[in-house]
């Protein structure tokens, strides 16, 4: 009979209700879209970094990590990615060698990070093969080794395909070593950063260079099934890797992986204070009906209410107002976000600050469950304690008082 | 048999540092099956003595005892059970919950009580068949005239089968058709069902149709008249 009563109170001032259950849910999706949108930009963030240079985990040398010396290397890198290929949860394994060059081009010079790869591999691994905007991913062209550079870089240096380039790095022997390559394609990643320091050769081309041994390897890149088994394979791969070091992608980026957690803490500041903001309309709202039924809540204590269900039946008023809002608001929240899991969210306007940071330029929003599900029981727990101050207030009614009250 | 028995009552406010006695050493008792009325001017005290007498408001001085229990010692959690036992009210605005119909007004304190659904659509419809609305069970109050209302408000009243019915000034709002329905109800309640109201009132039909008159002029009792 509370809960009828309730109900039914809560559709006593239909237009007071309405607009009320409006803000509320009007706030809800926006904190849904806000929490999707922003989760969407990270797990870009994190999936393109993961996708394009990280992967999920890296082998290296013990001391590599130190300064990146190349004298630190995996002999036997072939036999380990065999093992580690032969685990259900990983779904490709890449070696790379690793070399800091110098390299001069025709219009200019400019450092970075050079990334020996195998091709056929690394395409498993990384999708920088799938982000070419010209050229080939290092197919071999002609009688010079082939290059794969980033737009930036191309962009700086005045690349095209087919353009000639340098590279000068000090090799395994200590020995200055110069090459020349031609550039076989220009890959564009979220990252204007990343594609500006990186460039891809050929794994033997790299080896050649470099003068290292067979099977070495300074970098063992595994793409799992899924990124956030990283931390569980992480040990049953240590166990292959002997004394080198495995790592996830959170280690080797860490701050990659503090950006995810700011952002989830920055979500949930937005989130707060949308809350907030409907916590007081929601105050305001059952502080009036309370008000407004005065004299009712007078006659309800002197026939025999007590206080217990009468501060419960404001309770649930809330309650009811604030859930039914919640799942106008979730519903609507959610298909909006779901629009825009598969539509982008098209930033071009903000494309070069946000590729800056690694930041692509079209957002799809992700949603998950659980946040869903956290954003409507925040609205509900908002609802019940926001109503608490009013249900006092009616419970201090002197019900001879009340029942006179015009 | 006595039901109501009320031992040098006094209820005095403070207003601005005066204080007002509304009640001043008033003594009665009520029997069961009466039919009383208690008239006096405005502001001599009749609702004040009602209010304390239903356990709405506590007393500075004496006692109250209905049923042999003695009120001013009940907590207040125990003093809600009990009204909700043995007292029922009827308000000069009717104060009905305008989201129930009449016949959910009237199984309310029933619902309260713990009662089950077969016996609360028995009661309900004998009250609701006793004060002549039988056909109007659906309906919410603001689809009743003033004179419907007050008769659900006397047969939610009744629905606890309470030891005594305490109505304050509940032909107020009626007009006079309305009130000879609501009073003609009460009396044959009274009368067949021996159930005992206490009645504070101005207005004389109410006086006419009551067996005992009790008069008070600044809280004490001037004349007490049993017809």
């Amino acid at each position: 009979m509370i809960w009828s009563i309730a109900w039914r109170n809560v559709w006593r001032s239909k237009s007071r209700s309405l607009i009320m259950i409006a803000a509320i849910a009007i706030g809800l999706i926006a904190g849904v879209f806000i929490m999707a949108f922003m989760q969407g930009l990270v797990d870009a963030r994190v999936q393109s970094a993961t996708k394009s240079e990280l992967a999920h985990l890296q082998i290296h040398a013990p001391r590599f990590a130190e300064n990146n010396d190349i004298k630190f290397y995996i002999p036997d890198s072939q036999e380990l990615m065999d093992k580690i290929a032969g685990k259900d949860s990983v779904v490709a394994v890449s070696r790379r060698l690793l070399a800091e060059p110098f390299v001069t081009a025709a219009h200019g010079t400019a450092g970075g990070t050079l990334l020996g790869v195998e091709p056929g591999l690394e395409k498993k691994v990384t999708d920088i093969s799938n982000q070419l905007i010209d050229g080939t991913y290092l197919e071999k062209t002609s009688r010079m080794a082939p290059v794969l550079v980033g737009a930036k870089l191309a962009e700086k240096l005045k690349l095209k395909t087919g353009s000639k380039l340098n590279v000068q790095l000090v090799n395994r022997s200590g020995d200055l070593s110069l090459k020349g390559y031609r550039v076989s394609g220009i890959y564009k990643t979220a990252s204007t950063g990343y594609d500006e320091s990186h460039l891809f050769v050929r794994y033997q081309d790299l080896k050649a260079q470099l003068g290292m041994e067979e099977n070495a390897a300074h970098e063992i890149a595994i793409l799992l099934q899924k990124g956030d088994q990283a931390d569980l394979v992480k040990p049953s791969i240590q166990k292959m890797a002997g004394n080198n070091i495995v790592e996830t992608w959170k280690e080797i980026s860490p701050e990659m992986f503090l950006l995810t957690n700011m952002m989830g803490q920055v979500m949930y500041i937005f989130v707060f204070i949308i809350i907030l903001a409907l916590g007081f309309g929601i105050v305001n709202t059952m502080l009036m009906a309370v008000m407004e039924r005065t004299k009712e809540i007078g006659m309800l204590m002197a026939v025999g209410m007590n206080r217990r269900k009468i501060f419960f039946m404001i309770i649930f008023e809330a309650v009811m107002l604030t859930v039914t809002a919640g799942l106008i608001g979730a519903v609507i929240g959610t298909l909006i976000t779901k629009y825009f899991e598969t539509t982008p969210i098209n930033l071009s306007i903000l494309a070069k600050g946000l590729e800056k940071y690694g930041f692509a330029s079209q957002v799809y929003t992700s949603l998950s469950m659980g946040t869903l599900i956290t954003i409507f029981i925040l609205v509900v727990f908002t609802g019940i304690v926001s109503a608490i101050y009013p249900a006092r207030r009616a419970l201090k009614l002197n019900p001879a008082e009340a029942t006179r009250t015009d | 048999m006595k039901i109501i028995e009320i031992k040098n009552l006094r209820k005095v406010y403070n207003s601005d540092s005066v204080a007002v006695n509304a009640v001043n050493g008033v003594d009665l008792s009520f029997e069961e099956g009466e039919f009383s009325a208690i008239v006096g001017p405005s502001g001599s005290g009749k609702t004040t003595l009602l209010n304390i007498v239903g356990g709405l408001d506590d007393a500075t001085e004496g006692s109250v005892s209905i049923d042999g229990v003695k009120i001013n010692d009940l907590s207040a959690r125990k003093l809600t059970d009990f009204r909700m036992e043995k007292i029922g009210f009827v308000f000069q605005a009717y104060n009905l919950i305008p989201v129930l119909t009449a016949k959910e007004n009237v199984e309310f304190i029933m619902h309260l009580q713990g009662a089950g659904k077969k016996a609360r659509d028995k009661r309900t419809s004998e009250l609701l068949k006793a004060v002549g609305l039988e056909g109007m069970e659906n309906r919410r109050p603001s689809k009743l005239s003033g004179g419907q209302q007050q008769r659900v408000a006397v047969a939610r009243a009744l629905a606890s089968k309470p030891k005594f019915v305490l109505a304050d000034e509940p032909t107020a709002n009626l007009d006079s058709k309305s009130t000879e329905k609501l009073l003609d109800i009460m009396e044959q309640l009274n009368k067949e069902e021996k159930i005992t109201f206490i009645v504070s009132t101005h207005d004389q039909r109410v006086v006419k149709k009551a067996r005992r008159v009790i008069t008070i002029e600044d809280g004490k009792v001037v004349s007490d008249e049993r017809k």
